[in-house]
C-alpha cells in the first residue's frame, strides 16, 4: 500500500503522470495524530497469555456468563426476526428503557426520544461524543490514567489534550492543579467513575468542585460511568445529577460489565438535545445503527429487579477479597478500589524494572497476566510502577492465580 | 448552547432517509424505502446465533475463523491472495469498516474522489476526517462514467476514491472498461480505492459483481469494505469487514479497537456459519436455480409496478436492491414532494433522491428521481401493487400522484 498518510508521504507532481503504475513498498503508516496507536497492549498481553497459557487476569472481560433472562431474550428477539436495522440512534422500547434506569439511577427525568443515543457499546458513545463535540484545536482535561480509546478518539477529533495525573495512594483528584489547567479555553472534561484502572470513584466533594469550575468556565463533562454498578465502597454519583450539570454533561453507560456481556456491544449516551445532535451526527457515520437483537435484550435486562444488581454487587465483593487479599499475602503493595472489577498494585517490591518488564515476566515465568499501566497515561513514566489486575472471573480462577504468584513470585 | 457543537457536526442534517421512515411509520406505509428485507434471515444462521448465545460466546471476541472464511472466498471469487491473519479487520458493519478505513487514510485536506449520486454517508464520514469530497458526476440516464470528467478530478492531493459497486441507488454495476479506467486513475496518481461491495453477491441478468482489488496493481492499493448484512438478509446484526494490505488493515483495526472494540460477539460466530454456507445459496441471491421470488424477479415487478403508474425506466438496475426512477416527465412535483403524496394517497413509502446527489452538476435533476428498494416479501410487494392498483382503477388515471 503505497499510501496511508499525506502527511507522510509526499507526491512527487512529476512522477504522478506517469502513467506506468506506480508500485511502491513503504513501511506502514498511518495518518500522524493516530501514530502512537498500534495494536493496543491488551491484544498483545492476550496474545503472550494464549502462547504461555497463563491465567487471564488482564482483561476487563468476565469468564463466567451473563444471566439467562438477558440471554434468551436475544434469542427470542433473533427468532422474531428482529434482525435488520434498527433505528439510528435506537430501538425505541430500548430508549425508553436507558431513560426508566436513569430516572431510577439518577432522579432525572428526561426524552427517550430526544436524549438517548444507543450506540455499539461505550467505546463508541465515546468516540461519538469526542468527534461529534470537540473541535479540531479545543482543549479537552483527562485525567490519567485513563482508557486508551479516550487519547485515541480525542487525536482523530483533533483535540488539544491537558492531563491531569490522579496518583496514588487514594488518587485524589488534585484540585489545585485542576484550577490552574481548567480556563475558558477548556472545551471538555472527561471523568471516567469508578475508575479503570484504579478503581477509585470520585467523591461528592470532587465532583462539586469539578461542577462549579465547569459552570464557571462554560466546560461540557463527558462521563464514562460503565462500573456504575459496581460501587463497592461508596455510591455512585452522576455528574449529570449535580445542579447545573445535567446541561453541560454527556452521560455514557453499557450494557457490558453490569450484565456480564462484554461482547455484545451494547452502549448508550444521554445529554440534553442540543448535545445528543452532535453525538447522533457522528453516530450515525461511525456505525450507523446498532445490533438489533441485542438492542431487545438490553430492554429487558434494564428492567432487572433490584435483586439482580445486589446480587451481582454481592458475587464481585467475594471475588474482590479473595484478590485483594491473596495480592497482599503475595506481598505487592495494594491499592484501595472503590469500584469497578480492577485493583492496582505497586510491583516494585519484586525487583522488575518498569511495568511491561514485570507483566512479561509475570505471563512467562508465573502464568498469570496483568496489565501493565504506562499505556494509560500520557507520560508512560508515570505508571511504571503500577500493573492492574481484573477479579471479573470466576473464585477458582482467581484463587490458582493467588496460588501460582505466592509460589513463583520473590521480593528482590 | 448550539455554539458547543463541532464544526463538523453542525454541518449535518438528519439523514432524509431515517425522517421518512419516521413518517412513514405513523402513517403505517407500506416500506419500500429502507434496504433491509423483510423476510427471515436463513434459518441456520438463526439458529447459529442462538446457538452461540446459549455456548456463552458473549464477551470480547476476535472470531478469526471469519477472515479465514473470507480469505477462502476473495481466492475463490476473484483469485486474490488475502493473508487472513494480517489483511482482514471485522468490524461493526460495514458501516464502521468504511469509517475505520477513511480515518485510516485520510488526514486534513486530503481530497477523496466520489461518484454522484452515492450513498449518504459517505460524506459525512470523511468530512469527519477533515478529508475534501470531490464529486464525479455519473451521467444519467444510464448513469455513465466519463472517462476524461474522472481523470481531470484527480489532482496531487486526491488520497483516495470511493466505489461503491453494485451501486447504491442506481443498481449500476460497473463494468470492466469502466473499473480499468478507474484503476488507471488510481495507478497514475497514487490513489488508494475504498470500496464498498456490500451488494457483492445480488446482481441480475448474469452478471457477476468484479473487485476492482482483482486488476492490475490494484490490490495494493484497494481497501474492500462489505459486510454480513445484504448476502444473508441480517441487516441489523453489524457484522461488516475491511480487507487491504496489511499495513492498511492493521491500520483500521487499531482504529476499530479504538471507536468500538469489537463486533458482537454471538453474531461473529453466526457469520462463521452464514460464511461458510454453500455456493448454491450465493447462486440463488443472483435468481440462479430457485423456484422463490428472487431479487431479479423482484426488481421487474417493481419495475412494472412504476411503469403503471406513469413511470418510464430508462435505467434496469444490474445488482443492489434499488431501483432509481426519473420521475416522469410531466410530473410537476418534487422529489420530496412525490414522496409525501405517494405516502399520503397510496400508503407506500419509497426515498426521494435528493440525499444521494451532491455534487453542483446534477442540480437539474437531484430533485427528479426516487429509490424504491425492492428487498421486500412477496406479501409485501403485492400489497403495494394493490394500493397502486386501488389509485389507479378509483381515478381511472394513472397519473393521480402528479
Amino acid at each position: 500500500m503505497a499510501t496511508i498518510s499525506s502527511l507522510s508521504t509526499h507526491k512527487d507532481p512529476v512522477s504522478t503522470h506517469d502513467a506506468t503504475p506506480n508500485i511502491t513498498h513503504q513501511p506502514v503508516q498511518v495518518a500522524k495524530r493516530l501514530e502512537k496507536f498500534k495494536t493496543t497492549i491488551f491484544t498483545q498481553m492476550s496474545m503472550l497469555a494464549i502462547k504461555h497459557g497463563a491465567i487471564n487476569l488482564g482483561q476487563g472481560f468476565p469468564n463466567f456468563d451473563g444471566p439467562d433472562f438477558v440471554k434468551e431474550a436475544a434469542i427470542q428477539a433473533i427468532k422474531d426476526g428482529k434482525n435488520q436495522y434498527a433505528r439510528g440512534y435506537g430501538v425505541p422500547d430500548f430508549n425508553n428503557a436507558i431513560a426508566a434506569r436513569f430516572k431510577k439511577d439518577t432522579g432525572l427525568v428526561i426524552d427517550p426520544e430526544k436524549e438517548v443515543t444507543v450506540t455499539s457499546g461505550c467505546t463508541e458513545a465515546i468516540a461519538a461524543t469526542m468527534l461529534g463535540l470537540i473541535n479540531p484545536g479545543d482543549e479537552v482535561i483527562l485525567f490519567a490514567p485513563f482508557y486508551d480509546s479516550y487519547e485515541a478518539t480525542l487525536s482523530m477529533a483533533g483535540a488539544k489534550v491537558k492531563c491531569i495525573t490522579l496518583r496514588p495512594p487514594d488518587f485524589a483528584v488534585p484540585i489545585d492543579e485542576l484550577k490552574s489547567t481548567i480556563s475558558k479555553n477548556t472545551r471538555a472534561i472527561l471523568i471516567n467513575t469508578p475508575h479503570n484502572p484504579t478503581g477509585k470513584m470520585f467523591t461528592r466533594e470532587e465532583l462539586n468542585t469539578i461542577a462549579s469550575l465547569c459552570i464557571e468556565n462554560d466546560v461540557l463533562v463527558f462521563t464514562d460511568e460503565v462500573y456504575d454498578k459496581l460501587a463497592f465502597e461508596m455510591d455512585h454519583i452522576s455528574m449529570a445529577s449535580l445542579p447545573g450539570m445535567y446541561e453541560r454533561t454527556v452521560t455514557m453507560n453499557s450494557l457490558g460489565k453490569t450484565f456480564s456481556l462484554t461482547g455484545w456491544k451494547i452502549g448508550w449516551a444521554i445529554a440534553p438535545p442540543h448535545l445528543t445532535w452532535g453525538v447522533r451526527q457522528a453516530h450515525s457515520f461511525l456505525t450507523f445503527a446498532t445490533s438489533t437483537p441485542m438492542q431487545y435484550a438490553a430492554t429487558v435486562a434494564l428492567q432487572a429487579p433490584d435483586s439482580y444488581f445486589a446480587e451481582l454487587k454481592r458475587d464481585y465483593m467475594a471475588k474482590k477479597a479473595i484478590l485483594m487479599q491473596g495480592l497482599k499475602d503475595v506481598g505487592f503493595k495494594v491499592f484501595p478500589s472503590s469500584g469497578t472489577y480492577f485493583v492496582v498494585v505497586d510491583h516494585t517490591p519484586f525487583g522488575l524494572e518498569n511495568d511491561i518488564a514485570f507483566c512479561e515476566y509475570l505471563i512467562k515465568e508465573v502464568g498469570v497476566v496483568a496489565i501493565p499501566t504506562s499505556v494509560f497515561y500520557l507520560n508512560p513514566e508515570d505508571g511504571k510502577n503500577l500493573v492492574r489486575f481484573t477479579f471479573c472471573k470466576d473464585e477458582e480462577t482467581l484463587r490458582s492465580a493467588v496460588e501460582r504468584m505466592k509460589e513463583k513470585l520473590k521480593k528482590k | 448552547m448550539e455554539g458547543k457543537l463541532s464544526s463538523v457536526a453542525k454541518n449535518f442534517t438528519p439523514s432524509p432517509i431515517q425522517e421518512l421512515s419516521q413518517l412513514a411509520q405513523r402513517c403505517n406505509a407500506i416500506n419500500l424505502a429502507e434496504g433491509f428485507p423483510d423476510f427471515p434471515a436463513p434459518p441456520c444462521i438463526k439458529e447459529a446465533a442462538v446457538s452461540a448465545i446459549n455456548n456463552d460466546f458473549n464477551q470480547y471476541r476476535h472470531v478469526q475463523g471469519i477472515c479465514d472464511q473470507l480469505a477462502l472466498k476473495m481466492k475463490k471469487t476473484h483469485g486474490l491472495d488475502v493473508n487472513p491473519l494480517t489483511d482482514i479487520a471485522i468490524c461493526c458493519g460495514q458501516s464502521e469498516a468504511f469509517a475505520a478505513a477513511i480515518f485510516s487514510i485520510i488526514s486534513q485536506g486530503d481530497e477523496v474522489l466520489l461518484f454522484d449520486p452515492c450513498y449518504e454517508t459517505y460524506e459525512g464520514c470523511i468530512t469527519l476526517a477533515g478529508g475534501i469530497p470531490v464529486y464525479v458526476a455519473l451521467e444519467p440516464p444510464q448513469w455513465t462514467l466519463d472517462p476524461e470528467k474522472l481523470m481531470r478530478s484527480f489532482t496531487s492531493r486526491t488520497k483516495a476514491i470511493v466505489l461503491n459497486s453494485p451501486h447504491n441507488p442506481t443498481g449500476k454495476v460497473f463494468s470492466r472498461d469502466e473499473l480499468e479506467i478507474i484503476a488507471e486513475g488510481c495507478r497514475r496518481w497514487d490513489c488508494v480505492a475504498i470500496t464498498d461491495e456490500v451488494y457483492e453477491y445480488i446482481t441480475y441478468d448474469n452478471q457477476k459483481h468484479e473487485t476492482i482489488a482483482k486488476l492490475p496493481g490494484m490490490q495494493e492499493r484497494t481497501i474492500i469494505t462489505s459486510s454480513l448484512s445484504k448476502t444473508f438478509s441480517v441487516t441489523g446484526w453489524r457484522i461488516g469487514w475491511a480487507i487491504a494490505p496489511a499495513s492498511a488493515a492493521s491500520a483500521i483495526q487499531n482504529i476499530h479497537i479504538r471507536i468500538t472494540d469489537s463486533a458482537p460477539a454471538p453474531f461473529q460466530e453466526a457469520a462463521l456459519t452464514a460464511l461458510r454456507s454453500p455456493i448454491e445459496y450465493f447462486e440463488t441471491l443472483r435468481g440462479v436455480g430457485s423456484g422463490r421470488m428472487e431479487y431479479e424477479l423482484k426488481r421487474d415487478f417493481c419495475m412494472k409496478l412504476l411503469g403503471s403508474v406513469g413511470f418510464r425506466i430508462q435505467f434496469k438496475p444490474q445488482g443492489s436492491l434499488f431501483l432509481f426512477a426519473e420521475l416522469p416527465k410531466d410530473c410537476l412535483l418534487s422529489d420530496v414532494e412525490y414522496v409525501e403524496e405517494l405516502i399520503k394517497q397510496a400508503g407506500v413509502v419509497v426515498v426521494p433522491g435528493r440525499g444521494f446527489f451532491h455534487g453542483n452538476e446534477s442540480c437539474k435533476y437531484q430533485k427528479r428521481y426516487i429509490r424504491v428498494a425492492f428487498c421486500k416479501s412477496e406479501a409485501t410487494l403485492n400489497a403495494a401493487a394493490q394500493k397502486f392498483g386501488e389509485l389507479i382503477n378509483a381515478k381511472a388515471c394513472p397519473k393521480i400522484l402528479y
